[in-house]
């Protein structure tokens, strides 16, 4: 791969049709970017690990804060109130749901971040004026190529599909 | 074109959405509306800073509240507020579950709604704690007093219930948010707005990988946002099922306080759609369609609340408890009964008026309904507290309640402070999602 093909589409349907003959064409895409999470996007990268985590979290979170209201209950300050039971166990679950729900969120969230690659304000890509355009309106591919007849072969592709701007970028 | 349309015809490119969202925001200057009601609503919140300052000094005797009833305004209008603020939440997740397309241009205003009601309503039981400088105590931490918060305690549910829903509630919006950050970041302004909405998009580019996570994660928080609402407003319900007056131990009192909620939030989120609607010009985008289907859920929402009170009226009558019927003949004929009939006429007759179709989207008629909505709910909160506490079980206990001065201006401030922090909103951020949008439109037309 000597240079990159860069193609912007004002529809999902024209980019959708590039990027199914690229496929087709065993051609290899290394970027995507949209203007909004279409359906045609499908399962892929991005995704894993993001429920896990929220569960996880929240279990954990639930956990944590019921341990420490059995235990300062019973053990830290064991308080009678109406001579109700010290570990009661049902009048402390309010606040433990609650905060199992928090603690899931920060924790989905939290891969977000990790998975999305967010907290990078100054990434490569910014610097790339195609990708400007998928903030807004536009569905920008990137394929790798040769330079050359391969190039052209790519770049025939992304034109015949509805591209309206493309460009190869050479090193 | 897949059927019917939420968007005008005149929306027809993805950046027409962009655009129709993003202009009123970034190029007009704020009008002179717009400073006029900063300048109402800031005197209110001032009004409102005023009254706390004067409670903090002198304290809750400056109240209504006295020894029977006590918890008055604060714990009323605290369960008020709460209750418009679970509905955005609920709103924007239980649409976004269920696919409903009209979703994509209210709620992001209903997030927000959420936002500033839960910290308007999170105000009241610090007031009403009496030595609110220590509320801090609520949270559990290492001291040298070795004390912990009583956790069977219904006012360290709510402070649980409250500050998780918050910041759960800020997570949500701001999942939702970071896409149209990146968009204000991208779309040509000062520099300084654009360093400011592109530290606040954190990076966002709009990769394949990113808008699958963003997807993936904000439907798990919409699957997990939807019965935390039920609960936190379940524990609201609970602060008063738990107890033990009459009118209050009942079972329904849970579901009832969530759809109540839905009922008030709806209410509140066709007021601010309109006026969002109106002053930042997003006809485009905010159809008379959309208030069409927010009215059929106040109507729907108004049936139940009125089957609701008459479970209440029921139960009393079925178990034959002569303080629950005590109760309910307090409220048809006791010195609050103006007040109850008001009540009634707000939450269960106005809403019937959107049987009418064309009164479904006809401006005057929807804000009237939906004042007459926020009016009755108010009321049923104030009624619920000082109806029971009037007129409990001990007859040497019974009092009447009047508020105060005090007690209305630190209401006043909420909603001052509460209109502010939405007139900041319609300055700062997209009040519509842009990129939901964009995916609407694509769908309705293949833009």
């Amino acid at each position: 791969m000597t240079a990159v093909a860069w193609a912007v589409f004002d529809s999902e349907g024209a980019y959708l049709r590039a990027r199914t003959r690229l496929i087709g064409n065993e051609r290899r895409i290394i970027g995507e970017w949209l203007p909004y999470a279409a359906d045609s996007l499908g399962e892929g990268a991005g995704q894993a690990g993001i429920r896990p985590a929220t569960v996880i979290a929240g279990v954990a979170g639930a956990a944590a804060l019921f341990a420490l209201t059995s235990w300062s209950a019973v053990l830290a300050y064991p308080f009678n109130s109406g001579g109700r039971p010290l570990w009661s166990w049902p009048a402390f679950l309010p606040a433990v749901v609650e905060f199992g729900a928090l603690i899931g969120g920060v924790g989905g969230v939290a891969m977000l971040f990790r998975r999305a690659g967010l907290t990078r304000l100054n990434h490569p890509a910014f610097a790339i004026p195609e990708v400007d355009h998928a903030s807004r309106d536009g569905f920008v591919l990137a394929v790798g190529c040769d330079a050359g007849p391969d190039a052209n072969a790519v770049l025939a592709i992304m034109a015949d599909a509805g591209a309206v701007h493309s460009r190869l970028q050479t090193p | 074109m897949t059927g019917r349309r939420w968007t005008l015809p005149s929306i027809a490119t993805l950046s027409d959405v962009t655009e129709a969202v993003a202009a009123p925001l970034m190029d007009r200057r704020a009008g002179r509306d717009w400073w006029l009601a900063v300048i109402g609503a800031s005197a209110l919140a001032l009004a409102g800073a005023v009254a706390i300052g004067f409670s903090l000094e002198w304290g809750p005797g400056l109240w209504g509240n006295n020894t029977a009833v006590v918890w008055g305004f604060p714990i009323a209008n605290y369960v008020w507020w709460i209750g418009i603020g679970n509905a955005g939440t609920l709103i924007s997740s239980l649409l976004l579950l269920t696919r409903q397309k009209w979703r994509a241009s209210l709620n992001r205003m209903a997030e927000a709604m959420t936002l500033f009601a839960v910290s308007m309503a999170g105000i009241f039981p610090i007031l009403h704690l009496g030595r609110p400088m220590y509320f801090y105590w609520l949270a559990p931490y290492p001291n040298t007093m070795q004390l912990w918060p009583q956790w069977r305690s219904a006012l360290v549910w709510d402070f649980w219930a409250i500050v998780s829903y918050l910041l759960f509630s800020i997570l949500f919006f701001y999942v939702g948010l970071v896409p149209d950050l990146a968009t204000l970041r991208d779309r040509p302004g000062s520099r300084g707005w654009q360093r400011f909405y592109g530290f606040l998009a954190m990076g966002w580019q709009g990769s394949a990988r990113q808008w699958r996570a963003q997807e993936r994660t904000h439907r798990t928080l919409a699957a997990i946002a939807v019965p935390l609402v039920c609960s936190v407003h379940s524990i609201v319900g609970l602060d008063f099922a738990a107890s033990l007056m009459p009118g209050w131990t009942e079972s329904i009192f849970p579901p009832y306080f969530v759809v109540g909620a839905l009922f008030s939030g709806f209410a509140m989120v066709v007021l601010i759609a309109l006026v969002m609607r109106r002053a930042l010009g997003l006809q485009g985008v905010i159809l008379p369609a959309h208030f069409d289907a927010m009215a059929k859920v106040i109507l729907a929402a108004g049936i139940v609340m009125g089957a609701s009170y008459a479970a209440e009226w029921f139960s009393a009558w079925w178990s034959g408890e002569a303080a629950d019927l005590r109760v309910v003949r307090f409220e048809f004929t006791g010195p609050y009964r103006a007040f109850y009939w008001a009540m009634l006429a707000g939450n269960v007759l106005a809403p019937q008026l959107f049987w009418v179709k064309r009164w479904r989207t006809r401006v005057p008629v929807l804000i009237g309904v939906s004042l007459a909505v926020l009016v009755g709910m108010w009321l049923e909160r104030i009624l619920i507290i000082c109806e029971t506490l009037s007129i409990g079980y001990e007859p040497s206990f019974w009092r009447l309640y009047a508020p105060t001065l005090v007690d209305f201006a630190i209401l006043a401030g909420t909603v001052g402070a509460f209109v502010l922090l939405l007139l900041l909103f319609g300055r700062l951020l997209p009040v519509v999602s842009m990129h939901e949008t964009r995916k609407l439109l694509a769908e309705e037309v293949g833009a």
